[in-house]
């Protein structure tokens, strides 16, 4: 068989190769191959019915679902390219997004259509509760050729950015990883992250690129121990990959004892530093998978892989390892780790951080992206991981701007002014703090507070904690004064 | 021995208080205020509070009990936990 050029070839091949395999499995519902292919191309003929393709962008609004794998390949297949929104996330932020990325289509779920009326016409109703819907607006911009999927994340301007993928960059990715981990048909995949995470990218083509059965994990389970302990054991999953912050709950609160995971031979990691007294805990229940630590921003995907020895002898955090084979990388004198390569994003969609851009190309054409991770070498020639250069952080394995909590903050009229740090825990766990300045005393309370913020941040960017003050310590240059505000914690 | 549903509220309210509301009044942390719905626990501290209730009033919750059906408030939270514990 050919190479794959495009990422719909994958479930091309796979359809012709593993037809009646089980390709997806959701909530007692699965899908084979065969299925999956023709009904994203039924979904795909409605879509050229108002003419998408090449240039064009699709939003897919609804949670994880059967339906919402078909709608992916059907726009990679009409060769526009497909935006995943957090259907958890507050609707503001989503309607920014969609407005942002100038779609001219939206395949929604039911429950979120009335926000998206005015801007947007019905085509149609598609099946489960989706609706087809078009914009309104006349012109929209050109996405760059080959373009797959855009990703947003927070962006340091306050707004989330959206990082653009191309469909030869996504599969340099995926070819490491089927030459890295080797999977087979015989494999059954998690789908733990959500389709806005870039964890999603590994779960979904690695998987239907080998014939193998991907388990979609819903919401709920997701983030519910019990469940998914029990689900892990009853679908006989073989590839997990997740956070570790999920390993830890699992560890912690699965009651892993009362099943069996015999068929479990791999679990990636990646988003964060697993500690290692709470992957050890996790080893204790789960001795026999290989583990590894991946590392990559959304911007490179998977950049540097680190195999877990056997015995865990330091207490040291584990490294993020070697570079992977299809990339290069270099340290800054500052220890800013650079890494080069065709899996790069294409750049961030319409950025106003173009002034600053961390995409550059060399002499011999590679591109090359700052990652803001500071690192060092170790003496086994591995990376190790040591903070950022700047005020982006990490929880939960989601990265998170501080400044788009502060600006959420800054929206409330009974705040004054206010300022977000982020520290760690005893068990390494970023915490966030929120100093406030309110107009009345009426204000100062942690729950009105968090309950704004569920309202107007998705959960992962709520602070921990709130400290009211009556003003923000400056420094002699009049800008907030964060080193002070560490030491009021 | 049965618990009273305030006995019950009342050893809720507090684990909430002291684990996810420091350096807070928490005048304004009532029976019905939302949980879960209202950002004040994520799925963390959801499972700290679900091991609190286990070993405080001596039950197992099922798998599918772990829910914000039956987690969202502390009224919430007391009637689930009375039906478990006095039948």
């Amino acid at each position: 068989m050919v190479n794959p050029t495009k990422l719909y070839q994958l479930l091309d091949q796979s359809a012709q190769k593993y037809a009646d395999n089980v390709a997806l499995f959701f909530q007692e519902e699965s899908i084979s191959y065969s299925q999956l292919k023709k009904k994203s191309e039924k979904l795909q003929l409605q879509l050229s019915d108002i003419n998408i393709g090449e240039g064009d962008r699709i939003a897919i609004y609804s949670h994880k679902s059967i339906d919402f794998v078909i709608a992916q390949f059907a726009i990679l297949k009409s060769e526009a390219a497909y935006l995943p929104i957090d259907a958890n996330a507050p609707i503001e932020r989503n309607s920014y997004i969609i407005n942002n990325c100038e779609v001219k289509a939206l395949i929604i779920h039911k429950s979120f259509y009335e926000s998206f009326k005015q801007n947007f016409t019905l085509v149609s109703e598609l099946e489960n509760d989706l609706l087809f819907l078009k914009s309104n607006k006349e012109t929209l911009i050109k996405s760059p050729p080959d373009l797959a999927y855009i990703l947003y994340t927070s962006g340091s301007t306050g707004k989330p950015k959206g990082v653009m993928y191309s469909h030869k960059a996504a599969l340099e990715f995926i070819n490491w990883s089927s030459a890295t981990f080797a999977p087979t048909n015989n494999d059954c995949f998690s789908s733990h992250a959500p389709f806005h995470f870039d964890l999603s990218i590994f779960d979904l083509f690695v998987s239907i690129k080998h014939g193998a059965k991907l388990i979609l994990i819903d919401d709920q389970t997701a983030k519910q121990p019990l469940l998914l302990a029990q689900l892990i054991s009853e679908q006989k999953i073989s590839i997990w990959y997740s956070t570790p912050t999920i390993l830890n709950m699992l560890a912690t609160y699965g009651k892993l004892q009362k099943y069996n995971y015999e068929t479990l031979r791999l679990v990636l990691f990646a988003g964060e530093v697993f500690p290692i007294n709470q992957f050890l805990n996790l080893k204790h229940y789960w001795k026999k998978p290989t583990y590894y630590n991946l590392y990559g921003p959304t911007e490179t995907n998977v950049c540097t892989h680190y195999k877990i020895p056997d015995e865990v002898k330091s207490l040291i955090a584990f490294p993020i390892g070697k570079c992977c084979e299809h990339y290069k990388s270099k340290i800054l004198p500052s220890g800013e780790l650079l890494i080069g390569g065709n899996g790069i994003m294409l750049d961030y969609w319409q950025s106003e951080e173009k002034n600053s851009n961390p995409l550059s190309k060399d002499e011999h054409n590679t591109v090359w992206y700052k990652t803001g991770d500071l690192v060092e070498i170790d003496s086994a020639n591995n990376f190790i991981f040591k903070g950022r250069i700047d005020r982006m952080v990490k929880r939960n394995g989601f990265r998170i701007e501080l400044l788009e909590i502060e600006q959420a903050l800054h929206q409330h009229p009974e705040i004054i002014e206010n300022a977000v740090i982020a520290t760690t825990d005893e068990e390494n766990a970023t915490i966030i703090t929120a100093f406030v300045c309110c107009k009345s005393v009426d204000w100062e309370s942690v729950i009105k507070m968090k309950e704004y913020c569920s309202k107007n941040l998705p959960v992962y960017m709520i602070p921990n904690n709130f400290i009211f003050i009556k003003s923000l310590p400056q420094t002699a240059s009049n800008k907030i004064d964060y080193q002070q505000l560490k030491q009021l914690i | 021995m049965k618990k009273n549903i305030n006995e019950i509220k009342n050893s809720i309210k507090s684990f909430i208080a002291e684990s996810f509301l420091k350096n807070s009044p928490i005048n304004d942390l009532t029976d019905s205020t939302l949980l879960i719905s209202g950002g004040i626990m994520d799925s963390i501290s959801t499972m700290q509070l679900v091991s609190f209730l286990e070993k405080e009033f001596n039950f197992e919750f099922q798998a599918h009990e772990v829910d914000r059906d039956n987690l969202d408030s502390i009224a919430v939270i007391a009637n689930f936990v009375s039906s478990k514990i006095n039948g």
